[in-house]
């Protein structure tokens, strides 16, 4: 037989056990080179331009290529191993290594390079829709077109044949190490771990599920106001890091282990089949792969936390642009605002102005601030909040020695937990005013500029207004203590109105803010930085999801002679099947379901910052990613389904 | 009454073009209780025979009455309710899963059946007792002998009480202490247990064991020995001498 009947002989032969890496392969391939293709496009000049977007972009495709080629290298592990047994057989009439690697080098060639050029034929026609999805999500009114763009042909080539080369550089040394010995080790040593469980596993056992607890107990901790600098915080940070992922790691090492073994013990050796091949075989196998487990784990819910984060941002966009401003428009200079106002009625546009007045007071909070007087590692005790009068608000009647606050945005509320009411102090320069506040439901009638971004909104009587009018510091004041807020009648003209917002020529360093505007901002921004996450993310959810699938072939593989003697007993196909159902449930649902909590527990240390929003962003993007993740797990029992019925 | 009766059984591998015929018409007939050698050149077909018996392999021609139920035209999920309940299997490669423990291989075959966990338990301590394995229980397969390890398997093949055993060089790897102490108890239990075992060797030593051995040649019986009244040591060079006029040395694998 010559070598080119025989290397065609083993790709056809390879070719149909392999599908899925080579539809994981066109598929990196794809998600590259439509990548590369977006960075290279005129039309992301808008995207780039505005947000240092250029620079996201370039981070995830070095990013997008550490996933691939990491995938790769790592695919091509399990599958030179899978032919160790063929490499001695080649060996053993007499082939010699270097036509072994040849073979191989060829077969590799032809399933390589083909699989790229179907990727990036895949990858240019998703390329248009991808842009697509970008601009809508970023909100931007621009046609995506796109050309064929060569230097991103080039990188794509360039980036995937150096990963070929390191491919082939794996099996050569793979092959250099192989000897004719190892065809009669291939089986044996794979089985050579099955033991009793001993006290150290169970120690680690217990061990890991104690360490992500405690990670978890801090996290829900971190800002609740008990740690208050920022080294306390940076150390908590990097607990919880540490133990999480330490805990992870043992938690697969030995804790899986550990309790299958106590529910196995309950049984008393009486196990149906459901739970021989699901419990028992998992037990043994979980502990092999921890590592890759951990780092599919602690990467998953990376991504999904970002993910989680970035969409809450962008799901919350509007109502932060609404708290943050106010009104429609907000202006600080009254000869901007007149001339606002001119153009506005010359354009026949209607609206509402309110000008409100606004001082900067130093309040003494010390009475109130939340239960833990530590606090003033980050916040002093006497802040300076914006002040307005009663007056300005309808509705709203203050006795003299009474004061209003305003909502907190959540962000601040969480740090500094103000009480609900208590005594507070005014700090003129010449006199103090003590008063009583209470919070009231009602957000913050100011621009952001004047609250901080946050802080509670002093509501005052008159009288005490004017009191401390008298009395400013002026270091204090802001530049502008005006608020005019103006707002379109018609919420149709709200846009019309931007659009001659954005071209006045308002003063110098003159505060103004639209709030539309705001909005549109903070969507483009965190859509961009969504789009990156979400990219990248996919991209390590199929890759990691193959590698999950290639192990479990192998799995399967190895298992085979196990259905034999099962099926002899008289376990029905249907029996085995049901079985290996639920084992997968575990292979599959133990690394998401550890990846979920994980993600979980981060966004919900720190979600505060990022938006309004918590729940309903959150567990849109765990579902999505779980419909994913499943994809694998149905594929790899049909792939089970192949061995089982192959068995007899 | 016979409990398996296999009549013009055929069996051919391969296509058309290149077929191959291993068993050619051969009869056979098994009575409850006996225990049963068959004996034959490598590559004459014991593997076969007994697979096809069993259930496991189709048989290409004939018919197959096993307690009267014919299971050559059965469909594979009525084959596997069949050898759930009737049929018990020892092989050479001890086929035990490694990831359960002598105990739970051994229960297997009444978690099929669904058996009351007490029964179970009772049924256990009965034959693991009689094999002598009981206080290896908890251990895994990788923690024994290979003379335990089929005596594992043994006790899996009797614990259900099924109507035949089937055994595939049981002694095949196992060294001739350990195969003589299997052998014992497999015939112990062949008598108090009155289970019907069929077991292919080529171990002239083992098939001195049973009561009556079957010579296979060219896809048929080439003849039969009755043990009867014979003391083992008769009949095991009965067997010798058999096996010589069948034709040469016998050398497996
Ligand atoms: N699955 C199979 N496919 C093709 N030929 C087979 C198969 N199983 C056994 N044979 C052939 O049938 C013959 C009998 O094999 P077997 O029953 O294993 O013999 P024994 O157990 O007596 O050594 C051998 O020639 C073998 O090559
Ligand atoms: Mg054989």
């Amino acid at each position: 037989m010559s070598i080119n009947v025989l290397m065609l002989r083993n790709l056809r032969k390879n070719i149909r056990n392999y599908y899925l890496y080579v539809f994981a392969l066109v598929f990196s391939v794809a998600l590259y080179f439509a990548f590369v293709t977006l960075q290279y496009d005129p039309s992301m000049d808008a995207v780039e331009g505005s947000i240092k977007g250029g620079a996201a972009i370039k981070a995830a495709s070095v990013l997008l290529v550490a996933i691939v080629s990491i995938f790769l290298l790592y695919a091509n592990t399990i599958f030179i191993k899978r032919r160790g047994k063929e490499i001695g057989l080649f060996q053993l009439i007499g082939m010699t290594k270097n036509k072994i690697f040849r073979i191989l080098s060829a077969e590799n060639f032809i399933l390589y390079f083909g699989s790229l050029i179907l990727g990036i034929a895949v990858g240019f026609s998703v390329s248009r829709l991808i842009l697509m999805i970008l601009f809508k999500i970023m909100g931007i009114d621009a046609i995506a077109s796109l050309r064929f763009s060569t230097p991103a042909l080039v990188q794509t080539l360039i980036v995937f044949f150096v990963i070929y080369l390191l491919i082939m550089l794996m099996n050569y040394g793979f092959i250099k190490r192989q000897s004719i010995l190892s065809l009669f080790r291939v089986t044996s040593t794979t089985e050579g771990n099955v033991k009793k469980l001993s006290i150290f596993e169970m120690i680690i056992g217990i061990a890991g599920i104690g360490l992500i607890l405690l990670g978890y107990s801090i996290s829900s901790r971190l800002f609740s106001g008990d740690l208050t600098s920022m080294t306390q915080l940076s150390i908590a940070m990097i607990t919880i890091l540490a133990s999480v992922i330490i805990g992870t790691y043992l938690f697969y090492k030995g804790s899986v282990s550990f309790i299958f073994h106590l529910i196995r013990k309950k049984k008393n050796g009486y196990l149906n089949i459901k739970e021989v091949l699901s419990l028992s075989s998992i037990m043994f196998r979980m502990k092999s792969n921890a590592i890759l487990l951990t780092v599919i784990t602690t990467v998953s819910a990376l991504a999904l936390g970002l993910l989680s984060l970035s969409y809450i941002s962008f799901y919350s966009a509007e109502k932060n642009a609404k708290l943050y401003v106010p009104s429609d428009f907000v202006l600080t200079d009254i000869d901007d605002a007149e001339r606002f106002k001119e153009a506005l009625v010359a354009d026949n546009l209607v609206f509402t102005e309110k000008k409100t007045e606004v001082i900067l007071v130093d309040v003494n909070m010390e009475k109130v601030l939340g239960e833990t007087p530590k606090s003033s590692g980050i916040v002093s005790k006497i802040m300076p909040l914006p002040v307005i009068s009663e007056n300005e608000l309808e509705g709203i009647d203050v006795s003299p020695d009474e004061t209003y606050f305003t909502k907190t945005s959540s962000a601040l509320d969480n740090l500094i937990s103000l009480k609900d009411e208590g005594p507070i102090e005014f700090k003129g320069t010449h006199e103090v005013i003590p008063q009583t506040y209470t919070t009231i439901n009602k957000d913050a009638p100011i621009l952001g500029y004047f609250t901080g971004g946050g802080l509670p909104v002093a509501i005052v009587d008159e009288t005490v207004f004017e009191r401390l009018q008298n009395n400013l510091d002026p270091a204090l004041q802001k530049k502008s203590s005006l608020n005019i807020g103006i707002d379109m009648k018609e919420r149709a003209s709200v846009e019309q109105a931007n659009d001659l917002f954005q071209n006045m020529n308002f003063k110098k360093g003159s505060i103004t803010d639209s709030q539309l505007e705001t909005k549109n901002n903070q969507k483009q921004n965190m859509g961009l930085i969504m789009f990156i996450v979400a990219f990248l993310g996919l991209t390590f959810l199929i890759t990691s999801g193959c590698i999950l699938y290639f192990k479990q072939m192998d799995e399967s593989e190895n298992e085979k002679p196990s259905y034999t003697i099962l099926r002899k007993l008289g376990f029905t196909q249907g029996d085995l099947l049901r079985g290996i159902q639920m084992k997968q449930l575990f292979n599959f649902g133990i690394p998401l379901v550890i990846g979920l909590l994980h993600s979980y527990f981060a966004v919900k240390s720190g979600w505060f910052f990022f938006g309004t929003e918590l729940m309903t962003p959150m567990i849109l993007v765990m579902l999505l990613y779980t419909a994913l993740y499943s994809v694998f797990a149905v594929l790899s029992v049909f792939y089970y389904k192949k061995v089982i019925k192959e068995s007899l | 009454m016979a409990i398996l009766e296999a009549t013009k059984i055929h069996k051919s591998y391969g296509n058309k073009l290149n077929k191959q015929s291993v068993l050619s018409g051969l009869d056979i007939s098994i009575e409850e209780g006996e225990f049963v050698g068959i004996m034959g050149s490598s590559g004459s077909g014991k593997t076969t025979l007994l697979n096809v018996l069993s259930s496991i392999d189709q048989i290409s021609n004939g018919s197959i009455t096993i307690e009267g139920t014919e299971i050559s035209n059965m469909k594979e999920k009525q084959l596997a309710e069949f050898r759930k309940n009737h049929l018990g299997f020892i092989f050479q490669e001890y086929n035990l899963l490694d990831t359960l423990t002598v105990k739970e291989n051994i229960l297997l075959p009444l978690s099929i059946t669904n058996t009351p966990k007490k029964i179970a338990n009772e049924k256990f301590e009965h034959v693991a007792r009689e094999l002598g394995i009981l206080e290896l229980k908890n251990k895994y397969p990788n923690e024994i002998s290979g003379g335990q390890k089929q005596r594992t398997s043994a006790a899996r093949a009797f614990i259900h009480d099924p109507s035949i055993i089937f055994a595939d060089e049981p002694t095949g790897a196992l060294d001739s202490k350990s195969a003589s102490d299997l052998l014992n108890k497999l015939s112990e239990l062949n008598q108090r247990r009155t289970a019907t075992i069929v077991m292919v060797t080529h171990d002239p030593v083992a098939a001195s064991y049973c009561s009556r051995v079957i010579f296979i040649k060219d896809g048929t019986i080439y003849t039969q020995l009755n043990k009867g009244e014979e003391s083992r040591q008769v009949f095991f060079n009965d067997i010798i001498k058999t096996q010589g006029v069948l034709g040469g040395v016998q050398n497996e694998h």
